[in-house]
């Protein structure tokens, strides 16, 4: 049986008087890849914040990778990112002044040692070999995305998590954004969770679960 | 890549990336820095030139002996006073000195008259070795004095027909000495109708061993006031008046203390200003970067991590703007002393480690706010723009 990377009991999230996240159970296996999905507002980001310990939650309990993080302080959360999470966001967040290569470095850096090599061997892999020392403003929508998913999994991440990586992106990109990510899991065997708000972005994963006003409604494994 | 080597090129990059703010504040802290060196170095210059003004005036100090003083008169009528001459104690004040560890240059003087020929000649016993370090601008024509031999100033020698090669037979109330002139002395002062001979010769031939008509002392003045050291000496020799020699020192000293006043003011007012303006452009930067600091923060780094990159920055900028400042600190320190005080400044290269000093605390002190706004700043908060 594969055992469970993410736990949560009556995960909650509230700021203020606003609860962005009524208490939610759910188990994630080891190298499933999940998709979030719901309307603005729903809870989705929320949720995907709370697991790749961004945030902390209001109640309930949260352990990834066997980790309580509601034990863990600010900056053992800070470690735990670096070790156990990679990130890819809908907006890329590149540092502007920095290269395809150094962008990657940069996760380097936070996690151990900054290596040009592998940096490069990543976005090599990402079929970002020739735009190696181009910068953000240099690269489309599409390129910018995939030096996102190379810094994503530069420090072979347990746990891939995407905020809309596609959102952004049009449908040729996003199809071979979605490639590479099956791809990558395929060779790195690492769990995904994927907040989406389109299907046919969420049907590329295992299983979808939806969120509504902060409450899992309903979830739908897919056919493989 | 090595971590440090890897931080300072992220650095570098980040401060290439915002040129024109990076200029300003490289101009901000290397105007600061450069101000504070130019006034430093002008300081310093200025105190060690005003020391060597004070050197060419010769003595600053003055011990002569207690007059014994006797008022002459009966009843209501005054006839004025009578005063016998007094001598200082050559052993006593060389005592004193040591103990007092006044640091000065000195010379000691016996002022008394010998005759020669149908005339009394007043003749100036001193060491010759301590009058030509304490007037370094007296002239002398010929040699300075053997044992044997005396200087004649040049008034005396004009009005005598004296000349170097000369003889001279001097009676005194002891002795009777036979001198060699070596040669005519001129200072521009009252020495110049002076006979100078050795200290010991003419306490032998007045037949005054170890006596003293006066001290002359160059005190360098430092941060105690000269009246001070007047005062201390003046304590331990109750037997003499100690004596500033007033319009010199004290106008020199003055004048010195109201130059670094005024420029300690003024660089007080340019660092705060550039203090303040460094802390105002740096808490722009972190406002506007807000996104990459949350994206550091969510790929792991911690808050203490993310914040010694922005550390680095502020340090990188005290560095280069330290440097520039003391590049342009010392052209501006050697025409404001070329211009003003028609003298040229010294380069003193440890001003750098000043004007580094200087540049650094302001470009850490001004980052002080924005880099605890980096260290709280919330990752999910920032990366949504909030």
């Amino acid at each position: 049986m594969v055992s469970a990377i993410i736990e949560t009991s009556g995960l909650t999230r509230n700021y203020g008087d606003i609860c962005a996240l009524k208490p939610i159970d759910l188990i994630v296996p080891e190298g499933e890849w999940l998709s979030v999905m719901g309307h603005s507002g729903s809870g989705k980001s929320t949720l995907m914040n709370l697991v790749g310990g961004l945030d902390r939650p209001s109640n309930g309990s949260l352990r990834v990778g066997g980790e309580d993080l509601l034990a863990l302080s600010e900056d053992g959360l800070a470690r735990f990112r670096r070790e156990f999470v990679g990130i890819i966001f809908q907006q890329h967040h590149l540092v502007p002044y920095l290269t395809a290569v150094e962008n990657v470095m940069l996760a380097q850096y936070f996690h151990s040692v900054p290596d040009e090599a592998e940096a490069r061997s990543a976005l090599e892999r990402v079929g970002l070999g020739h735009r190696l020392k181009n910068r953000p403003g240099e690269l489309s929508g599409g390129e910018q995305q995939r030096v996102c998913i190379a810094r994503a999994i530069i420090n072979s991440p347990k746990l891939l998590l995407g905020d809309e990586p596609t959102g952004n992106l049009d449908h040729k990109s996003t199809v071979m954004v979605m490639e590479l990510l099956k791809e990558l899991r395929a060779e790195e065997r690492f769990t995904v969770i994927m907040v989406t708000h389109n299907q046919e972005v969420a049907a590329w994963g295992d299983r979808t679960i939806y969120l509504d006003d902060g409450v899992l409604v309903r979830e739908e494994r897919m056919k493989s | 890549m090595h971590r440090r080597r890897w931080l300072l090129q992220l650095v570098l990059r980040a401060l290439a990336h915002r040129k024109g703010r990076t200029v300003l504040l490289l101009a901000v802290l290397a105007m600061a820095s450069s101000l504070a060196t130019a006034l430093g170095i002008v300081s310093y210059s200025m105190e060690k030139q005003v020391a060597g003004e004070v050197r060419k005036y010769g003595a600053n100090l003055i011990i002569i002996p207690q007059s014994a003083r006797l008022d002459v008169g009966s009843g209501g009528l005054n006839f004025g006073v009578i005063t016998e001459p007094a001598y200082l104690q050559q052993r006593e004040v060389e005592d004193t000195l040591a103990r007092s560890g006044l640091k000065a240059e000195r010379s000691f003087h016996l002022r008394g008259a010998l005759h020669w020929k149908d005339a009394d000649l007043m003749v100036d016993g001193v060491n010759f070795t301590d009058i030509r370090r304490l007037f370094p601008w007296w002239q002398l024509k010929g040699n300075w004095p053997a044992t044997g031999e005396t200087v004649v100033g040049s008034d005396l020698a004009t009005r005598l027909k004296l000349k170097p090669g000369d003889t001279m037979e001097l009676v005194g109330k002891a002795q009777t000495v036979r001198l060699r002139i070596s040669g005519i002395v001129s200072s521009g002062g009252e020495e110049d109708g002076l006979l100078f001979l050795a200290l010991p010769e003419l306490q032998q031939a007045l037949g005054l061993d170890g006596q003293l008509t006066l001290v002359r002392l160059m005190v360098t003045a430092g941060d105690e006031s000269l009246k001070k050291r007047a005062d201390a000496l003046q304590l331990l020799l109750p037997s003499a008046k100690v004596n500033e020699v007033r319009q010199t020192a004290r106008t020199s000293e003055g004048l010195l203390a109201k130059v670094k006043l005024l420029m300690f003011m003024v660089t007080a007012v340019v660092l705060v200003s550039a203090g303040s303006s460094v802390a105002g452009t740096m808490s722009t930067t972190v406002l506007e970067r807000g996104k990459e600091i949350g994206l550091m923060k969510a790929m792991g780094g911690t808050r203490w991590e993310v914040m010694l990159i922005f550390c680095g920055e502020a340090a990188m900028l005290g560095f280069l703007g330290g440097l520039a400042g003391y590049l342009f600190g010392s052209a501006i320190a050697q025409f404001i002393t070329r211009t003003v005080f028609s003298a040229s400044a010294e380069f003193i290269p440890w001003f750098a480690g000043i004007s580094l000093g200087v540049s650094l605390f302001l470009a850490l002190l001004g980052s002080v706010g924005p880099m605890i706004s980096v260290f709280k700043l919330d990752p999910v908060r920032s990366l949504r723009g909030e």
